[in-house]
């Protein structure tokens, strides 16, 4: 197997991981002060709608689309044969 | 609330069920053997499997529980939709093809393929076990809030119904009937909450016919001499939204301003719906108790929709917005145990025996999440919906989405109820179906040493599915009222306990003994299930506490487990894998179902 086949995986499992822990991190550490909206999520991105409205659609289709270049770019079927590493 | 049935509804309901089961017991009728029976002879294709997979993962907790807690809390429900979602990623890119090259029919077989070990077949199948009772319980209880709006009947008959028709789906025709189930299920699910969200648009919002005022509290006592909505006895023409319906031409759950002040919105797009929204005041219902009378009291209480929008509105999120550390660790343990929960479903991952190669896995792991990555999308415009059209039932937040559908017409409503149930029905059988392959291949088979031919397992495995079934009523009927998503929460920081390490580090970790496997899941399992029995949700929601007692008397910080007990199972993984039996696997490469020791 290519190595660049090979990494497509976890590459992507770590892009689409990062992009998670910071919207739980904003949303736990950076969107409220005592109780009260304070940036983060709680900031409007577009016509009222909010930034936990925009990022959570974001996380939703991101994961389909990181799932279509797994698909189209990741191992290909004849190396599934391989050993997990 | 009292819930009328209608003809229509009954009628659609029924045509649904019965076409369901007709096509379970068709294709069911080819399973005759162990492989056909647990595993459809790995020859579903990757698409009706991708489908599958998304009737399989789209349960009640899904369609019933997350709209319902949107349109109770708001943004609350969503952040379930995007954890359940996220959980695919880990599926995808680090456990399906894995799992798929080392089993044969259950997740115990994935473990054991380097070991051979009656241990590891123990502990898997008892984690199984464990993991489908407890994620089988919000289906039980959403089937019971189903049919008490459809078809006017108690909460314990519907948990009885989908027992009854679920055990005999799976206790006469195994994997086969249960892939075609899910792959329906999954494509109606899909189908139906597209076209009542596209009416949902073309309805917009529209106010009252008159204002609610804040001292319109409604109120609710249950006592020797029967049910009392406010004063008077519970019936048909006085019931809990009555009032609200004779005075405002509204149930609970209503826009109180628009705005630009207008009284109705007409069709609107879908940013501008949630724009909208954003920018209207909501009438929500506080549930409270009246210190004098000891009545449910439900006082109404008008909200921007802007705070709807914003996460922490409910108790489960509520740290969020809290200062303390450790609600806001209860808030980070929760969406870690989404993320990693899903990966770590044993009736998910059974689902990936059914194709026939790791490439199948994967086009079918992609097919799941585009169909469930649609489904999420279409749960925030759902219970936004729910929460604004009038139709809440204060008392149950699980019946949000059947009702909302019953603003527009009874056809609908039967429809979606009826497509509701089948997706109780697709969950259920998949659990059923784990939990009884645990139970012969890894229990009996494996771990008692007993000799099963072919058709001994298939028999034994019908049995055990009953008994599963059994089990799943009584549970059912107990969790009465409790939302589902809210349960279906426990099940994932107990699957991603007691299975994620091992899974991860077996793959991924050359060092991993035997000993480590059996150590860290039996560490997952026990702390993850003692913390969520001594956490204060518990206490509050089960054990009936008040919200200060169950703090004061939890001896855990926290309720939500997996932000330690995640950890703690991979920490004791290696530990026991680096100090114990240094031996090297008995069995590399051992072929899964064939066990040796």
């Amino acid at each position: 197997m290519s190595s660049r086949r090979r990494w497509i995986g976890p590459l992507l499992f770590a892009v689409y991981t990062l992009a998670y822990a910071a919207f739980v991190f904003v949303a736990a550490f950076a969107s409220f002060e005592g109780g009260k909206p304070a940036g983060g999520l709680a900031r409007e991105a577009y016509a009222g709608v909010n930034w936990g409205v925009i990022a959570g659609f974001g996380l939703i289709v991101g994961a389909f689309l990181l799932a279509v270049v797994y698909a189209l770019a990741g191992p290909a079927a004849t190396e599934d044969s391989e050993a997990p590493r | 609330m009292i819930h009328e049935s209608s003809i229509t509804a009954i009628a659609v309901f029924l045509a649904f069920v019965t076409s369901v089961l007709a096509i379970s017991f068709r294709l069911g009728s080819k399973a005759k053997s162990a492989g056909g029976y647990f595993a459809a002879h790995g020859h579903v294709g990757w698409f009706v499997n991708g489908i599958a997979f998304a009737g399989d993962y789209l349960s009640a907790a899904s369609f019933l529980g997350i709209c319902g807690m949107i349109a109770v809390s708001g943004y609350d429900g969503f952040l379930y939709s995007i954890g359940y979602l996220a959980g695919w990623i880990v599926a995808l890119f680090v456990i399906a093809e894995p799992v798929k090259r080392l089993g044969r029919f259950t997740l115990a077989d994935a473990l054991n393929a380097r070991f051979g070990s009656r241990g590891v077949k123990l502990v898997a199948a008892v984690g199984t076990l464990v993991i489908s009772l407890l994620y089988l319980v919000p289906q039980m209880v959403g089937a019971g809030a189903l049919v008490k709006p459809l078809l006017g009947l108690p909460h314990w008959v519907g948990v009885a119904m989908v027992g009854a028709v679920v055990t005999v789906i799976v206790a006469t025709a195994g994997m086969v009937s249960t892939t075609w189930v899910q792959f329906i299920k999954g494509t109606l699910l899909v189908f139906v909450c597209s076209i009542l969200v596209w009416m949902l648009l073309a309805r917009g919002f529209a106010l009252p016919s008159s204002p609610i005022g804040p001292g319109e509290v409604q109120r609710l006592a249950r006592g020797t001499a029967g049910t009392l909505v406010n004063g008077a006895p519970l019936s048909a023409e006085n019931q809990l939204d009555s009032a609200l319906r004779r005075g405002h031409g509204t149930g609970f759950g209503s826009v109180a301003s628009l705005p630009g002040g207008v009284a109705s919105t007409g069709a609107l797009g879908p940013v501008e719906y949630i724009s909208v929204f954003a920018g209207s005041s909501i009438t929500t219902w506080r549930k409270g108790v009246d210190a004098d009378s000891g009545e449910t009291t439900f006082s109404p209480v008008e909200r921007s929709g802007s705070e709807l929008l914003l996460p922490g509105g409910s108790p489960t999120f509520r740290g969020v917005r809290e200062d303390s550390l450790s609600a806001k660790f209860d808030f980070l343990s929760l969406m870690l145990a989404l993320f990693l929960g899903t990966a770590s479903l044993p009736h998910i991952l059974i689902r990936y025996y059914t194709v026939r190669d790791a490439s199948a896995a994967r086009k079918s792991t992609v097919v799941g999440i585009g169909a469930i990555g649609v489904f999420y999308i279409l749960t925030l415009y759902l219970g936004i919906g729910a929460m604004t059209s009038g139709a809440l039932d204060p008392t149950d937040s699980n019946m949000a989405a059947p009702l909302l559908a019953r603003t527009f017409g009874e056809g609908l409503f039967a429809v979606v109820s009826a497509v509701a149930f089948t997706t109780v029905l697709g969950t259920v059988s998949g659990l059923v179906i784990a939990g009884a392959g645990a139970v012969v291949h890894d229990l009996l088979r494996d771990g008692l040493g007993l000799r099963l031919d072919d058709a001994s397992q298939v028999r034994a495995g019908r049995i055990a599915a009953v008994v599963l079934g059994l089990g799943a009523i009584g549970l059912g009927v107990l969790f009465e009222g409790v939302n589902v998503s809210f349960l279906v929460g426990w099940a994932f920081n107990v699957a991603a306990s007691t299975n994620l390490p091992a899974l991860v580090m077996l793959l991924f970790w050359r060092r991993t003994t035997r000993l480590g496997v059996i150590v860290s899941m039996s560490v997952g399992l026990g702390t993850s299930l003692g913390w969520i029995l001594l956490s204060p949700d518990t206490l509050e929601r089960v054990f009936g506490y008040t919200a200060a007692e169950a703090t004061a008397r939890s001896p855990v910080p926290f309720s939500q487990p997996a932000i330690v007990t995640v950890p703690l199972a991979f920490l004791a993984l290696v530990v026991a894998s680096l100090l114990g039996d240094r031996r090297p696997p008995a069995v590399r490469g051992h072929p899964a179902g064939d066990p040796s020791g």
